[in-house]
This record gives C-alpha cells, sequence and structure tokens, in this order.
C-alpha cells in the first residue's frame, strides 16, 4: 500500500540544536499510529514536521507522494488536522465558535459560511458528545471536555489525515480512554487516518495499529505492537527494566515495570 | 444549536449573531444624535433648523462660515479619528492576543510625537534644518514619525517570524525611547513652541480643517473595507501558531498585512488629531463587552470608537468653562478603565 503520509531521511531541529536526525516513516492510510519513546526524544518535533508546523532542516514530508511545503497551505489543511499539545484559544470563546474555527480551510472571507459547515459542526459536536455544551465557553468546561472540544474542531476540520500531539495529556485514565475511544471510533466509523503521540505504553500498544519508538531523534522501532513492545526495547529505549505480558483485556501488550523496589 | 445563524446568497455565506449585529447599529445612532449636538452647540448656538438650513445652502455668511470651517469639519475628523483608532486597536489587540495592546505599543502614536515635535521645535531657528522642517509640515511628519517607528518595532520584534507577546515588549521600549526624544526635543524648543507641542501629543480637534480630514476619510475607505476582508483570518489568527498554520492560514504574512493595515489607520489619524489617548485601548475592549464576542469586533470598534470621540469632543469644547484638548477628556474617561482591566488580567492570573 502507497503511503498517505511519508517522511523521507527527515532532519529537524531548533536553533542550534538536532533533535530528529534522519529519520523514515510511513504513514498507511486507515490505520492508527502511535509515536512512543521517553520525554525529549522528538516525538513532538517529528509530528509537527509531519504536519507541516515546523519546517525541516533537511529530508522533506509527503502527502499523497507530494512535497507538503510545495503545496499550498489551505489544501493541506484539507486533508491533514493536527491537534497541537497545549492548543491555545482566546479566552471566552464559545465551544461551538471553536468548532465552527475548524472549517476556516473550507472557507473564504466572502463565503465565512455554508450548509456544509453547518453539518461538519453538528456531526463533529455530535460525535465527541459536546452538542449540549456547545454554547459554553472553554475556560467553564473541565479538562476532559475541552480536550473533547479541540477534538471537536479537528473533526469539523473534515480531514481524512489526523495528527493528535498527546490528545491524553493532563486527563485522569478515565478520561484517558474515554480520548481514545473517540479516536478509535474516528477510525473505525469515519475511516480516518491517525497519528498520536502518546506517553502510555499500554494505552498505545491498545489503541494503535502500529507503534514506532523513537530515541535520541531516530528510529529504534516500528510494527505491530507485540513486534515493538518487548522487553529489550524498553531497556533500549527508555532504560526501564520491565515484564511484558498480555493484556487480560485486549490481548495486546501489557508493560508492568520493576523499579528498584522489585529489583533482583 | 442557538448560538449559529448564518446566510447563504449565491457564492457568499456569512454567519451572524444578533448581538454584535445590535451593538454597533445603536452605536451609529447615539453617534449621529452626538454629531448633531455638536454642529448645534458652542458659543454660537443653532438649533436643528437652523443647522439643517444652513446645511442646505441657506444662512447668512457667518453660519455658514461656523458650520462648514468650524464645527462640520471639526466633528467629521473627530468622528473618523475614532473610527480610525477604533479599527487599529481592535486589529492590534487581536493579533498581540492582550487586551493592554494598542497602537502605542506598535510605535505608531509615540513616534507620531516625536515626529510633530520635531517639527513644531524644529521649524523655528536651528537654521537649515528649520526650512526643510517647515517644508515637511506638522501631519506628514507625524505620519513618517509614526511609520518609521512601527517599522523599528517590527523589525526588531521579528526573530523568525513575530510574536505578538515579543512585540508587546519591544514595542514597550520603542514607545519609551520615542517618548524621551519627544521630552529631549521639548527642552530644547522655546517656550510658546513647548505649549503647542503639549497640545498636539495630547491630542486635538482644535481648528481642524477640511484639509486635516480627507487624509483620515482617505485612509479609512481604503484600509476599513481591506481590515473587513482580512477579519476572517483574524479570527484564526487568535489562536496559538500551530493552529493557526494547521488552519492553512499564511501565519506571517496575515500577521503582517494587517498590522500595515493597524499601523497605516492610525498613523493617519495621529496625524491628524494628534495621538487622542486611550481611544485604541478601551474602545475594542468596550465593544467587545458589549457584543459578547471572543475577540474584539471590528465594526463595532469603528462605531464605538467614532461615539466615544465625538461625546468626548462635545464635552472637551463645551462643557467646562475653557475649552480643553479632546485628548484630556479621553484621558480621563480611558484611565479609569485601563485601570478596571489591569485589575480583572490580576484577578484572573490569581484565580
Amino acid at each position: 500500500m502507497t503511503p498517505r503520509l511519508r517522511a523521507e531521511e527527515l532532519r529537524l531541529g531548533y536553533g542550534d540544536s538536532l533533535v530528529v536526525d534522519g529519520l523514515d516513516l510511513d504513514v498507511v492510510g486507515g490505520t492508527i499510529t502511535a509515536v512512543i519513546g521517553p520525554n525529549g526524544c522528538g516525538k513532538s518535533t517529528l509530528l509537527r514536521a509531519m504536519g507541516r508546523l515546523l519546517a525541516p532542516r533537511g529530508g522533506q514530508v509527503l502527502l499523497d507522494g507530494k512535497r507538503i511545503d510545495k503545496m499550498p497551505t489551505r489544501e493541506v489543511a484539507r486533508l491533514l488536522g493536527v491537534l497541537p499539545q497545549s492548543p491555545q484559544a482566546p479566552e471566552g470563546l464559545t465551544v461551538a465558535d471553536l468548532v465552527a474555527r475548524g472549517r476556516h480551510p473550507h472557507q473564504a472571507w466572502y463565503r465565512q459560511w455554508s450548509s456544509d459547515d453547518h453539518a461538519a459542526i453538528d456531526e463533529a459536536l455530535a460525535m465527541t458528545g459536546m452538542t449540549d455544551l456547545a454554547d459554553r465557553t472553554l475556560d467553564e468546561l473541565s479538562g476532559g471536555q475541552r480536550q473533547r472540544a479541540w477534538i471537536s474542531m479537528a473533526l469539523a476540520q473534515g480531514t481524512e489525515l489526523l495528527l493528535l500531539d498527546e490528545p491524553t495529556t493532563y486527563l485522569d485514565l478515565a478520561h484517558q480512554v474515554d480520548v481514545l475511544d473517540l479516536v478509535q471510533r474516528l477510525h473505525g466509523e469515519l475511516g480516518r487516518t491517525v497519528v498520536m503521540v502518546l506517553h502510555d505504553l499500554n494505552l498505545a500498544a491498545r489503541y494503535a495499529d502500529r507503534l514506532v519508538a523513537l530515541r535520541a531523534g531516530k528510529m529504534v522501532a516500528q510494527g505491530r505492537p507485540h513486534e515493538v513492545l518487548t522487553e529489550d526495547l524498553l531497556r533500549e529505549v527508555f532504560d526501564l527494566e520491565a515484564k511484558v505480558i498480555d493484556d487480560p483485556v485486549a490481548g495486546t501488550p501489557l508493560v508492568v515495570p520493576v523499579g528498584t523496589r522489585h529489583r533482583t | 444549536m442557538t448560538a449559529l445563524h448564518g446566510v447563504r446568497i449565491g457564492p457568499v455565506g456569512l454567519r451572524f449573531r444578533l448581538r454584535p449585529l445590535v451593538v454597533p447599529l445603536v452605536a451609529l445612532a447615539l453617534t449621529v444624535f452626538a454629531v448633531a449636538l455638536s454642529i448645534r452647540l458652542g458659543d454660537f448656538p443653532m438649533s436643528v433648523g437652523d443647522v439643517l438650513r444652513v446645511l442646505a445652502g441657506a444662512g447668512d455668511a457667518t453660519e455658514q462660515y461656523i458650520v462648514f470651517d468650524l464645527r462640520l469639519p471639526r466633528t467629521l475628523t473627530g468622528l473618523l479619528i475614532g473610527a480610525a483608532f477604533g479599527v487599529a486597536g481592535a486589529i492590534t489587540q487581536a493579533i498581540s492576543r492582550n487586551p493592554l495592546a494598542s497602537p502605542d505599543i506598535l510605535g505608531v502614536t509615540p513616534g507620531a510625537s516625536a515626529g510633530a515635535v520635531g517639527v513644531i521645535v524644529l521649524a523655528s531657528g536651528f537654521g537649515g534644518v528649520a526650512s526643510v522642517a517647515g517644508a515637511i509640515g506638522l501631519p506628514v511628519a507625524a505620519l513618517i514619525g509614526g511609520l518609521v517607528s512601527a517599522a523599528l518595532v517590527y523589525v526588531l520584534a521579528w526573530r523568525r517570524g513575530v510574536d505578538g507577546y515579543r512585540l508587546v515588549l519591544v514595542g514597550i521600549g520603542v514607545q519609551a525611547f520615542m517618548l524621551n526624544l519627544t521630552y529631549w526635543l521639548l527642552t530644547i524648543g522655546d517656550v510658546s513652541q513647548a505649549g503647542q507641542a503639549l497640545v498636539w501629543i495630547t491630542g486635538s480637534l482644535d481648528a481642524r480643517s477640511w484639509a486635516d480630514l480627507v487624509p483620515v476619510a482617505v485612509a479609512l475607505a481604503v484600509f476599513l473595507p481591506l481590515a473587513l476582508v482580512g477579519a476572517h483570518v483574524l479570527g484564526a489568527l487568535q489562536f496559538d501558531d500551530d493552529t493557526v498554520r494547521n488552519l492553512g492560514a499564511r501565519v506571517e504574512l496575515s500577521r503582517f498585512a494587517l498590522i500595515l493595515i493597524a499601523v497605516m489607520l492610525a498613523a493617519i489619524a495621529t496625524a491628524a488629531a494628534g495621538p487622542v489617548f486611550f481611544v485604541a485601548l478601551a474602545t475594542p475592549q468596550i465593544a467587545q463587552r458589549l457584543a459578547g464576542t471572543a475577540r474584539p469586533p471590528l465594526v463595532a470598534s469603528a462605531v464605538i470608537g467614532a461615539l466615544l470621540v465625538s461625546v468626548s469632543d462635545l464635552v472637551a469644547r463645551t462643557a467646562f468653562p475653557i475649552e480643553l484638548p479632546v485628548g484630556v477628556v479621553t484621558a480621563v474617561l480611558g484611565a479609569p478603565y485601563l485601570m478596571f482591566l489591569i485589575i480583572r488580567k490580576r484577578r484572573e492570573v490569581r484565580a
């Protein structure tokens, strides 16, 4: 299968430091890919570059075979949506206004509203269970609700590809599962292709078709969760001593860290 | 869903809410009333009938002179600079995502003040400099000062893109520099010039003529429609840069174009009447609160700016035994409002 999104020999950095050095990655259409790795390994940087929010130092990102930096940014915005790690909205913005803003790439200054917009916004709100909260302002919402509102905005954008940077940060476990169930439904019911950065390895293994493990800006392993999440890899990537067992619910790998207290 | 209404006519589609539409209409009605009052009142009071008669071409030479050469240009200049400051402030605050930002922060008004005071002081004496300064003229010098200073802010704030916060910080620095330059110029001028210069840097509509009015009218006719076209992007620019880019907006280009519009409007308005304090700062916030929107609305800011300056000038001209510069009245109205904003902001930070 030809990849929807592809990174070739990608070199990324900020200022003088190089964060990602020579990375290749293929994202096949209709899959959920989770990028894992320790703090500061370049996960978010990689995601930002794949979503053309960061210009690469070297290499290139291809969207449907075309260089993403050569495509008009509005055209990219109709194919690919990125949800940054901590997005910021102006004070007093309502959920409905936020989600409506997701339609921006489909609008022009003389056409700021269409029935397509209306339908897409209603659907996005319904899918995330935010319809009843549409008139609330973002600062009135809980962390989980706020995250769902931002996901609604990304949904209203109507893109086949979604890049989510740690969509579960700051959420308790129940709300993490809630958000990831939503991602699962976007994939299952709407056929969206998702790339997300996740910190929780067990949830990543549970919800992703493919895992990509990074360490210090290099790809260490990629593949199905069982192939990637091994005891050797956890040691190599995270310097973590852990047992990997089968998740009693899903059968996916479950990481059980050892820690100093139980080290033999 | 109650929050979203939309209309479509052919390829044109707009989303609207009731409150942001009603607010400018009410403000417009009040502005018309203030303008009418302003033409009637003064040392030579006239009835509405008198004014209408004179406007229709009748009336004696004195009445003609009072309406057409004194009150009408002054009132309309106030109206238009109010609108220009309102829009400039709304754009600045939306882009910097900061309710305390205004064209002062973009360097426009302090630079314009330095330019204007420079001409006032240097036009007499100082040999060859005098003829140059005199030839440039005060409004043009103010315009040049404003634009140069704004360009300085933009260039100094540029570091692979312009960030709203850095723009504000650099702007405060340039503002301090320009203010001190202005004070230095005041000290080298003689006392009568210093007095004239101080009236100018307070912001005054005294003795404004059609020649002052026309540039502001042209600037509004050109830049207000452009600002309204840009309003759609302005809505997107309020998010963090990653989100804005994700939405397919060309961040730096749109930001530059909108800042340019704000700078031009503020610079030309300042050239006409001096930096009328607080109008550009307070107007967008008042408009935003009245309209109940998440960012300063452009049209409502224009109308409320016009209303604020019209009423302030009416007060400055008629409420006291001596006539005050309009900038004194707007400052008296604006200062408590600014304090209210800062206190409110601090409470939010603590909460």
